[in-house]
Parts: structure tokens; sequence; C-alpha cells
């Protein structure tokens, strides 16, 4: 396995996710510690110390988005945790909270403390079943407990903490789409600005981070900052929950420390493509992200600035793997179907270009496509790009371009053609690669 | 001190104002299809798009100008390649399934989308897949119907019921490009009565009146500025009818002299840019069926020979009351003051009651009062409400909803009305009179703002002009005394 753990420390089994194995693990200590010995200032300090880039998507470092929030402003603050996980090829967060939801709520506390937050909340997608059950099972223990309410461990710090459901929608995983649903209302994304951290959740000074974010607090102030610094490389300090599926042997939730070499974690930790296919590419972190080649992952290192180096990003974690021979045509009709079923409506350019993205890839597929139909799908990608309310417009064009830009052939032999370059296939033959092999 | 740059210019801005409050004070324009004056930000339609300069030559970048506040030394331009390219794009996704059906469109002319169209982009959509098709005919009541298709989703209907009518009756369904305008279940969009005014903000045909659905093309209409008399809030109102040089003899005279619609004028001393729906139906008051035949005891005279009678009632009458109306305009009222007050007792009447169902009052514009010049008539006649003296042996009774059985009983009555009734017969003489659609005038409203009024039509020949027509009576008595 590659690097240091810090999430995935503890062997996962049928009880290890319940407050009496979590304590026997250490768990809550750092609470206590921080609760009785340290100020909410010294923890904010000791966060932005180590350097913490959002594992959400986006890298916005941690210790500035907390340090926009006034302590004695004397008006409530929210803290929200965001565990609507709906990038399609991401559930790194659903594993902290099915196996390890402890570790979420302890970090929540401090955070909360750091922030003087009353009132916490986890917005967790609908479609989680057992991360719901299992979350909402250790913020009742907590509460029995004494770690969550009033007077949490005897001190004078209280905070409730608040599971909410989604209803299964994509934009709600966007910090202020997600503050608009917490508050009973239609999940649009709202203008900028103001910024959620000057009124956000209740027109109120609100921090929104993502679980894997959040979860790594404990293990910033247990550590210390300058510890947590030796974890990764300098400028992505710590480690990132990887959810890899597609094409890959060995399909899962792995934790890869930052600096790790992505083919060393591809082809030894993940088993590498699966029925010893090449690879053709893969999509490193949620399908907005761009897609990098096998040429690129040959020296690139799992870290920010490597990953823009080579053209795409960190993103959320969700890396799908897919092998020499998949239809790249068909795969950004898939990719584009869910952005057009998943755009909210709220502003022109998304709710219109999503839907003409769609249908023009459907016309290609279905053997109708025009020559001209490539540059109308990067013209309306441009057109999306920084002209949305949220991130979604720049997301979805980011996909179409970056998959146009490496694989522009397949498109114009599919319109020519009128059929796919490879087969028009997304899956991988399994059966027939080992007949192949033996 | 310039606050900021517009264009090169420098533009001074209050404190907190965003860029497109700023500019459109200045006198710049910026497109808006979500963005309205009185409704909440929105910042959904990306038409208003400015371009912002960094600061040392760093680069540009795009904002809209709606949701952008005003920093000092900024330097934005309204009118670049990049904003107009920029518009060309939006208006390209908001064209895309629009129907383009204003051939048949009751907002064409009048269009904030055809406008823009035809001054930004110009040019045929590049779309080649089939646009996306949804209801074409949907009541959201007993007024007004909604074309999905050509809606544009800028939620100005919404944030109107929401912050402005306050019924919260209008919400957004499903998402992305099947998003549809609908009614809240839980709420009454037919019993909001402001509900007509999203026609007006809506910026494109979607919201359309179902009393001038494809009543007319509005290029044949003209605006004639007046006054509301529903209420004593007295809204400034734009009657529309036809232009003189359109109209047809094909058609029945009265479609030539009709009020097509009624729509607010915005005047911020009153009503803002609202109405509410009895202000839209005006017509059901102005076009009543008319009384234009003078008449004495009920039969039918001649004008001038009703006004004689009239005369002499007046001069031998040994106590003599009147009945003003409410509905009177300042003018009338004054005339009316100089020419009988010493002649006759005169006693404010209320011409219109609340009718059965209608809203009394509210915070936003409807009065109690549903008359439009009561405050001047109180102030010229007094505010107390009094009974007709029961020696009266004469009452002239100016305007409606008087019934004569509580009038003294043997005095003799002089009706000045405008409309067909069975009181007019009943009459000792009866003399038609004009109606505020008919005459200019002013009426002043509670609040003591005063606002005129223009006609639309000429007087019948058999109808007189209130004003003059209290001249005439004083001349007369004053030359008998």
């Amino acid at each position: 396995m590659s690097g240091r753990k810090l999430l995935m420390s503890f062997p996962v089994t049928p009880t290890s996710h319940l407050l009496a194995e979590v304590r026997a693990r250490g768990g809550y200590q750092t609470l206590q510690r921080v609760l009785t010995s340290m100020t909410p200032e010294q923890v904010t300090k000791e966060v932005t110390a180590a350097g913490i880039l959002g594992h959400g998507g986006a890298a916005f470092p941690v210790g500035r988005k907390w340090s926009v929030i006034h302590l004695n402003d004397s008006q409530p603050h929210y803290l929200c945790a965001n565990a609507d996980e709906g990038e399609p090829g991401t559930f790194k967060d659903r594993w902290i909270l099915e196996n390890s939801p402890h570790q979420l709520v302890e970090s929540m506390l401090i955070a909360a403390y750091a922030l003087q937050v009353r009132n916490a909340f986890v917005y967790i997608r609908g479609e989680f079943d057992l991360p719901y059950r299992r979350l909402q099972g250790a913020v009742d223990e907590a509460y029995e407990a004494g770690l969550l309410g009033e007077k949490i461990l005897g001190t004078d710090f209280s905070c409730d903490l608040v599971v909410y459901r989604g209803a299964g929608s994509y934009v709600c995983g966007e910090a202020s789409a997600l503050i608009t649903s917490i508050e009973g209302k239609k999940g649009y994304p709202r203008n900028r600005p103001p910024r959620l951290t000057v009124r956000g959740l209740y027109q109120r000074p609100t921090v929104i981070n993502n679980v894997e974010t959040l979860s790594n607090i404990e293990i910033i102030v247990r550590m210390g900052a300058e510890e947590f610094r030796k974890v990764g490389v300098a400028k992505s300090p710590g480690t990132q929950l990887v959810s890899i599926s597609g094409h890959v042997a060995k399909p899962g939730v792995y934790e890869l420390e930052y600096g790790t070499p992505l083919a060393k974690f591809i082809y030894e930790d993940c088993g590498g493509v699966l029925g010893g296919k090449k690879l053709k590419c893969i999509i490193p972190g949620g399908i907005s992200t761009k897609v990098l080649t096998d040429a690129d992952i040959a020296t690139v290192t799992y870290d920010h600035k490597a990953m823009e180096a080579v053209g795409s990003q960190v993103g959320s974690g969700g890396m799908v793997v897919i092998a020499e021979g998949t239809c790249m045509v068909r795969l950004l009709q898939v990719m584009l179907r869910f952005y057009h079923h998943e755009s909210c409506g709220q502003c022109t350019p998304c709710r219109e270009g999503m839907g003409w993205l769609h249908r023009i890839i459907d016309g290609i597929v279905a053997g109708r496509g025009r020559p001209e139909d490539i540059d109308a799908m990067v013209r309306i990608s441009e057109a999306n790009d920084g002209t949305t309310i949220c991130g979604m417009g720049d997301a979805a064009g980011f996909a179409t371009v970056g998959i146009i830009a490496k694989y522009r052939d397949e498109f114009e032999y599919y319109i020519a053609n009128g059929r796919s370059k490879c087969g028009g296939r997304l899956e991988v033959d399994v059966a027939e690669q080992e007949a192949a092999h033996a | 001190m310039p606050d900021f740059f517009i264009n090169g210019q420098p533009v001074t801005a209050a404190k907190g104002q965003t860029v497109m409050q700023a500019a459109k004070a200045a006198g710049f324009f910026i497109p808006t299809f979500c963005w309205h004056p009185s409704l909440s930000v929105s910042g959904n339609c990306r038409i208003c798009v400015v371009e912002v300069e960094g600061e040392g030559g760093g680069g540009s970048w795009m904002e809209i100008a709606c949701n952008m506040p005003v920093t000092e030394g900024m330097r934005v331009l309204t009118d670049s390649e990049a904003v107009r390219a920029r518009r060309r794009e939006t208006l390209q996704f908001i064209l895309l399934n629009h129907p383009v059906d204003c051939g048949i469109c009751d907002k064409a002319g009048e269009c904030t989308l055809q406008d823009y169209h035809y001054e930004m982009n110009g040019l045929p959509s590049v779309s080649t897949v089939p646009k996306v098709h949804a209801t074409k005919y949907f009541e959201l009541s007993s007024r007004i119907v909604l074309d999905n298709e050509r809606c544009i989703v800028c939620s100005r209907c919404v944030r109107f019921t929401r912050e402005i009518s306050k019924s919260h009756a209008l919400g957004i369904q499903n998402r992305g490009d099947a998003s549809l305008v609908r009614p809240v279940e839980s709420r009454d969009f037919e019993s909001d009565p402001y509900s007509d005014n999203v026609i007006d903000i809506c910026p494109v045909g979607a919201l359309l009146s179902k009393q001038f659905l494809h009543k007319a093309r509005v290029w044949y209409l003209k605006a004639t500025q007046s006054v509301c008399p529903g209420c004593s809030r007295g809204c400034t109102v734009d009657l529309w009818h036809r232009k003189a040089e359109w109209k047809l003899n094909a058609l029945d005279p009265r479609e030539n002299t009709a009020i097509a619609r009624v729509t607010p004028r915005e005047n911020p001393d009153v009503n803002g840019p609202w109405i509410c729906n009895k202000g839209r139906d005006l017509a059901k008051i102005f076009e009543r069926p008319r009384a234009e035949q003078a008449m004495q005891k009920g039969k039918p005279v001649q004008l001038g020979d009703a006004i004689a009678d009239a005369r002499r009632l007046i001069r031998d009458a040994k106590r003599p009351a009147a009945l003003v109306s409410s509905w009177g305009s300042n003018e009338e009222l004054a005339a009316f003051k100089a020419a009988l007050g010493d002649r006759v007792e005169c006693i404010v009447k209320s011409d219109w009651q609340p009718q059965p169902g209608e809203r009394l009052e509210d915070d936003l514009l409807i009065r109690a009062d549903k008359n439009p010049n009561t405050r001047t008539a109180q102030d010229l006649f007094g505010g107390e409400a009094r009974l007709v003296p029961a020696d009266s042996d004469l009452v002239l009774v100016w305007g409606e909803g008087t019934s004569f059985v509580d009038l003294p009983r043997g005095a003799k009555v002089i009706l000045l009305g405008s409309y067909l009734a069975p009181e007019n017969g009943h009459a000792e003489v009866f003399i038609p009179v004009s109606i505020q659609t008919e005459r200019a005038g002013h009426y002043t409203n509670f609040a003591g703002v005063v606002s005129r009024f223009e006609p639309i039509v000429r007087k019948k020949d058999g109808v007189a002009h209130a004003e003059q027509l209290f001249a005439q009576l004083a001349a007369l008595t004053e030359a008998l005394a």
C-alpha cells in the first residue's frame, strides 16, 4: 500500500464504528484536550498551519475559509459537513460515514469549537442508507455519552448536530445550494457575492467543508500541524481517500498519501486494468475533471500541483479507470446525460446548454451526427465557462472539452461512419480476455 | 470624487449599490431579463454581464451587473466586444427552446426578448437539435394563461408573488430544461388581487391576460395616461385603446373606442410599477350601458330643456341640498363649489361601496374607500358624514350610489348620472354627464398626491360635461336672483 494512513488507521470490523471501540482506540481524547486546554484561535491557527486543502473537489485552503469568520461578531455561526457525495465515481466519504462516523463527529465538534458554532449540520445525500444509519447512530451515541448537546464533557462548550437528508440532487452538493436545501427551499445555488462565510445558512456566516476535510481536523490537532505536514508533499499535506472504479482489477476506497506516483497506485495497489487490458485513460477526480491519458499517468505524482501541471485536478478523489477499446463518444454521452438530468435549471447557460449538449451527442450516437457538431459542443462548453451561478456549467464544459481535445478522432470517425471507432462499448468483456489468456 | 468608472466615464454610486443600479441611475444601458428594480436579485438570466477590468493592467473578467456591488475605483465595460459576444451566446441559449412564435404572440412589439434579439444578436439559431416542448396553454387562474414554451424561467413572477403580493402562489417545478412555472398547490393564485402584474413583468410572452388574449396587436394601440378610480389610492394607469389611424370601419364601432387593456404606469409617488386586478377591469366600470338622453320625469327631452328646468328648480327651491360626487375631478368639484356652494347645502357622498368578495384594504395598494377623490370633496365640502336635512325640498344628486328612499320625502330630485339606472326615470330632472374617459382632469388621492387623467374618446352631443354644467346653472341662478 502507498504511504502512511491517517483515516484508515484501524482494522474495519462489524463493530469498529461503535463508540465503545472508537473510545478504546483513543477516540474523543483530542476533543477533551481541545476543550480543556486550547482556545478557539489556537485550533484555527493549527489548522491553518497544517495547510490542508479542501477534499471536496475545489481544493480551497481550509484555514483561509475559516479565518473569514469573526469569532466576536455577536451573531450565530453555522458549520455544515457536506456529505452530499454525488460526483459520479466518487464514494470516498461513504467509507468515512460507514466505518468511521465518530471521526467526523469528533472533528466537527473541534471545528465547531474553533468557529464558535452552536448548531452544526451534516447534509447527507438521500440515497445513502447505511451511511445515514451509521452516522445517525454515532450522533445518537454521542448525545447519550454527553459528547453532543449541552455542556460537552463538563465544559462550557455546547453544540448540537443535526443530520439532514437530501432528496437526491447533484447540485445540492454545491455549498450554497446545500444550505438553501437545509433552509427548506428548492436546492438552487446562490450568487456570490456575498460569500457563504459572510452570509450563508439563515443569512449567517457559515463554514461548509467536505466530510473528509472535516474528518482530518481531529488528526491535525492530534498530530500537530508540524507532524501533519510531514505527511504528503509541501503544497498538498496529508492524504486523500481515493475511490477507484471502472475498468480496474481491484476497485474500492484507498487512502493515498499525496505525492505517491499515480502509475504505482493504479498498477500495483489496484492491480492494474481489468482483464489485463491496456489503459486508455483515467478520469482522476470526479467526471468534471479532465481525463489523463496513459502517457500523462506514467510520470505524474498524485498531488494538486503535479496534477495541475498535466492539465487536470485531484478533484473529489473519484477516479475512473478506462480501458483500451472503450468508446469515448459513448462515455461522453453518459456523462452529458447525467449533467442534463442534474442541471437545476436556474441559470440560462446551464439550463439550456446541458440539454443542448446531450441532444447533440445523442444525435451523433444515433448516427445523425454532422461534422460541425464537434465545434458546436466546444462552443456550448465554452459559453458555459464561468458564466453560471455555480460551478456545474464549467464542470460539464471541462469534461466535454477535455474528452474532445484528446479523442477528437473518435468523434470524427463516429460522425463520418455512423458507428464507433472502438466497437461502441463501455464495458470490458472479461470472459473474452480470460479466454484469450488461457 | 468618482466612485468607479463605466466605459471610462466616472460614475458616482451610493453605498451598497450594485453596478446595475448605479449604471441605470447614470443612464447607461444594461440589458435585463430577470432583474427588476422592485424585486430581489436572482441573477439567473446572465444577460446583464459586464466586463470588469483588473487593476494595473491585469486580465478582465465577466460579472453579472445585477449582483455585483460597486467597489471604489472599479472599471466596468458595458459594451465591449467581449460583452457583446457573451450576450450573443446567452441569447442563443435563451432562444434555444423558445418557440419564436412572435407572429401569434400578444407580447410581440413590447417583448424584451424580441427587442434584445434584434438589437444584440440578430443571427438565426445555430442549433440543429429539436426544441423542448412544454405546455402551450396552462391556466394559472381564471385571468392568466401560461405558455411554458415561451417561458425563459427568469422567476420574476415567482418572486413577485413571494415579495410583493405575498400570496406565495407560484413556484418552479422540475429542474433543468424541464423547469416549469406552476401554481403552488397549497396556495391560491386565483384570489391574489395583484396577480395580473406578473403579465406586465414577464419579459416574454409566457404570461398572458385572458381578457386581452388575441384581442389586438400592441402596435395598433395607444396608451393614454389615466387614474384608476377604483379606490382612494388613485393608481396611475395607462388605458390602451386603438390608435386613430388604425380605426377600422369594418369593426363594430365600439371596438374602435373600447379600452383594450389597462396597465400600470410607473409612478413612485403612488403605486410604483403595480396595480391591482380591479384596476385591470376598469372597462367593466366605464363600459357599462351609458345614459345619453336627458329626461324630465322619465320623458326624453332636449339637454338644453333639462338644464333650464333644473336651473328653475334650484332658483325656486326654499332649502336646496346637494349630494356631491366623490368621483368628481378636482376641477369639477371646484366648479361646483364656485357655482353652487353658497346656494345649496353640500354633502359629500360615497358613490361606490366595497363589493362582496372584494379585498377591503391591504398594505400594498388597496384602500377601503372605493372612490377616487373623496379627499378633495371633503376638503371643499367638509368631511363629516351627514344626512340630507329632512326639510330639504330639492336635492341635487351628482353621481351614482344614492337610493331615493334615503332622501327626504317629498323632495324633488335633480339627478346627474352617466349610466343607465332605474332611478334615472324617477328623478324630476335627469341630466347625463360625461365619464372619466371622456374628459381630462385631476384626482387627489388619500395621501394628497394629485394625478392627471386624459380623455380617450369624445363625449356624445347629448351629454354634458359636469364642469361646464355647474357654471351654466350658476350663471343663471345669479342672473335670475
